[in-house]
């Protein structure tokens, strides 16, 4: 697919999610509001309570830090909510113009997916831009210049590795009555094992190690560190060679899922 | 009473042969309850390795706080979740029209129709997590305690269906309540939360304005530290005039719904 079909496809996506403008302010406004919130209560009493000054390598306004960060680069990680997209269209009938496209299906997918991303990265950057000055200075942690821009493209991998592994759950749909319990699983999983509701240090060291063999540290805690300046140079380009080798992997096990699934597939119309 | 009774049973029998139909996606939804059980019990296992106490409980009090937010939880997916998910699509289809002529209310004919049968499995396994919570407390609960408790449970559980029907109601008017509903979702981790951890004001604001406290929080404080009248008539206050509150506004939101269909 030619790139400006692909930025086609995506601004498209985007101009549709921005029809409903109240959705997206309220939706920006509690998340944040609730995010922060639940946040600042939570590790102000664990810290309050546990006497320490420091937690799984943490002090207060780093691990707050964290806490905002992770949600506004899992937020973009996530993509909006098109988990059932690709379900959906197999389940309605819709796959069936797809295939006769001249355009590979899962790319045209992701391009919509890229297009959901906008109004949940300018949302992000807004809430970022309002969250920090309210988190104060860190000595575990800081976000500086050379950080963001390293964090562009390890969160655009992210985004892509996210896409990749909600694929085969879906994929399930051309045999399964109703996969959207399958997508919610992925989320529960990828949160808890990524790092998205709790850094992963604060895991006992056995789960530490094991859980860095798996590719859900990529998707939110990898992308974390990176922002809050916590990954050196030499680190960061394995990680996101890692992250790219999962991309390879994920993507290269849905090839013949998708290939048995399409066998089976029968629609009506177009 | 006894009319919408029959009609309960009916409702039953009626979602449990259709979640046989489907038997791949019963399983798939077991699993995805169980471990969001899993899930949350881990989070506060780990957060526990760093402190003996949150919000002045310890980790055997916040278990069995858990473990009654995954049985209201478990509740409300069983009994209102798959009925809400409905709704906007009824008002935005006209096919709202089938219910409204009923001769039964309509609240209770679209809060109540679909039983999740599936969930009702999960329901029993939040029922034996809350039960082994606290079979393993080391400390005497009391039985007035705990009875207090259950029906605060079941407080708790229509409070939530109140307060989730609040946000859906809008979609009488705005077509599309997709943000606020996402928005609800996200309010909700404030009730998955101990109390105490929350600052004077907040807590205010969380136990009257959008009462999420009350939900599970206050009916574990009751339980751990006895039946405080006080607490008690705030708790059933405020989900009576929540639910007044809410059947108003679906009164007024059925006046505004003009039927799409023929």
């Amino acid at each position: 697919m030619n790139p400006s079909l692909f930025l086609h496809i995506a601004f498209l996506e985007t101009k549709k999610l921005m029809s409903y403008r109240i959705d997206f302010w309220i939706t920006m406004a509690v998340n944040l509001v609730v995010n922060l919130v639940i946040l600042w209560a939570l590790w102000t009493a664990i810290f309050a309570e546990s006497g320490e000054d420091i937690i799984g390598g943490w002090d207060l306004p780093g691990i707050l830090s964290y806490g905002v960060m992770v949600f506004l680069t899992g937020r973009i990680v996530r993509g909006g909510d098109l988990q059932m997209t690709v379900a959906t269209d197999i389940y309605e009938g819709a796959l069936s113009r797809f295939l006769l496209y001249p355009r590979n299906y899962a790319i045209t997918k992701y391009a919509q997916q890229f297009g959901n991303v906008l109004p949940d990265l300018f949302q992000s950057v807004l809430m970022g831009l309002i969250a920090i000055p309210l988190l104060g200075l860190s000595t575990t942690a800081a976000v500086t210049p050379i950080s963001i821009l390293m964090a562009i493209p390890t969160i655009i991998i992210a985004h892509l590795l996210f896409y990749l592994m909600g694929l085969i759950p879906q994929y399930v749909a051309f045999w399964a009555d109703n996969v959207w319990s399958l997508s919610v699983m992925l989320r529960f999983v990828s949160m808890l094992l990524g790092g998205a509701m709790l850094p992963l240090s604060l895991f006992p060291e056995s789960a530490q190690q094991f859980l860095q063999l798996l590719p859900f540290v990529y998707l939110f805690e990898f992308p974390t560190m990176v922002i809050l300046g916590k990954v050196e140079t030499a680190n960061w380009i394995s990680g996101m060679a890692n992250c790219l080798l999962w991309c390879l992997i994920i993507g290269a096990l849905s090839i013949p899922v998708w290939r048995r699934g399409d066998l089976r597939y029968t629609g009506v119309g177009i | 009473m006894l009319r919408y009774l029959k009609l309960y049973r009916q409702f039953l029998m009626f979602s449990f042969s259709r979640a046989f139909e489907y038997r791949m996606d019963f399983w798939f939804r077991i699993v995805m309850d169980c471990l969001f059980y899993v899930v949350e019990l881990i989070f506060f296992t780990v957060l526990y390795q760093h402190t003996d106490l949150l919000g002045g409980w310890n980790y055997d009090q916040v278990l069995i706080f858990v473990s009654g937010y995954l049985v209201i939880d478990a509740i409300h997916m069983t009994v209102f979740s798959n009925n809400m998910w409905w709704l906007p699509i009824y008002v935005n289809k006209g096919d709202l029209d089938y219910y409204i002529v009923r001769p039964v209310s309509s609240l209770f004919f679209l809060s109540l129709r679909d039983f999740a049968a599936n969930s009702f499995l999960n329901l029993l396994i939040a029922l034996g997590i809350l039960t082994w919570s606290i079979l393993r407390y080391p400390a005497e609960l009391g039985a007035v305690n705990l009875l207090w408790f259950l029906f605060l449970m079941a407080n708790g559980s229509f409070l939530f269906y109140t307060l989730q029907m609040l946000f859906q109601i809008p979609v009488f008017w705005t077509h599309t309540n997709r943000g606020l509903l996402t928005a609800f979702f996200s309010a909700n981790k404030l009730m998955e939360r101990p109390d105490k951890i929350y600052s004077k004001w907040t807590r205010r604001v969380l136990m009257t304005i959008f009462p999420a406290l009350l939900v599970i929080a206050l009916p574990a404080r009751v339980l751990f530290d006895g039946p405080d009248p006080l607490i008690i008539t705030h708790i059933l206050g405020i989900t009576g005039v929540t639910f007044l509150l809410m059947r108003a506004f679906w009164n007024l939101g059925l006046r505004s719904y003009s039927s799409a269909s023929s």
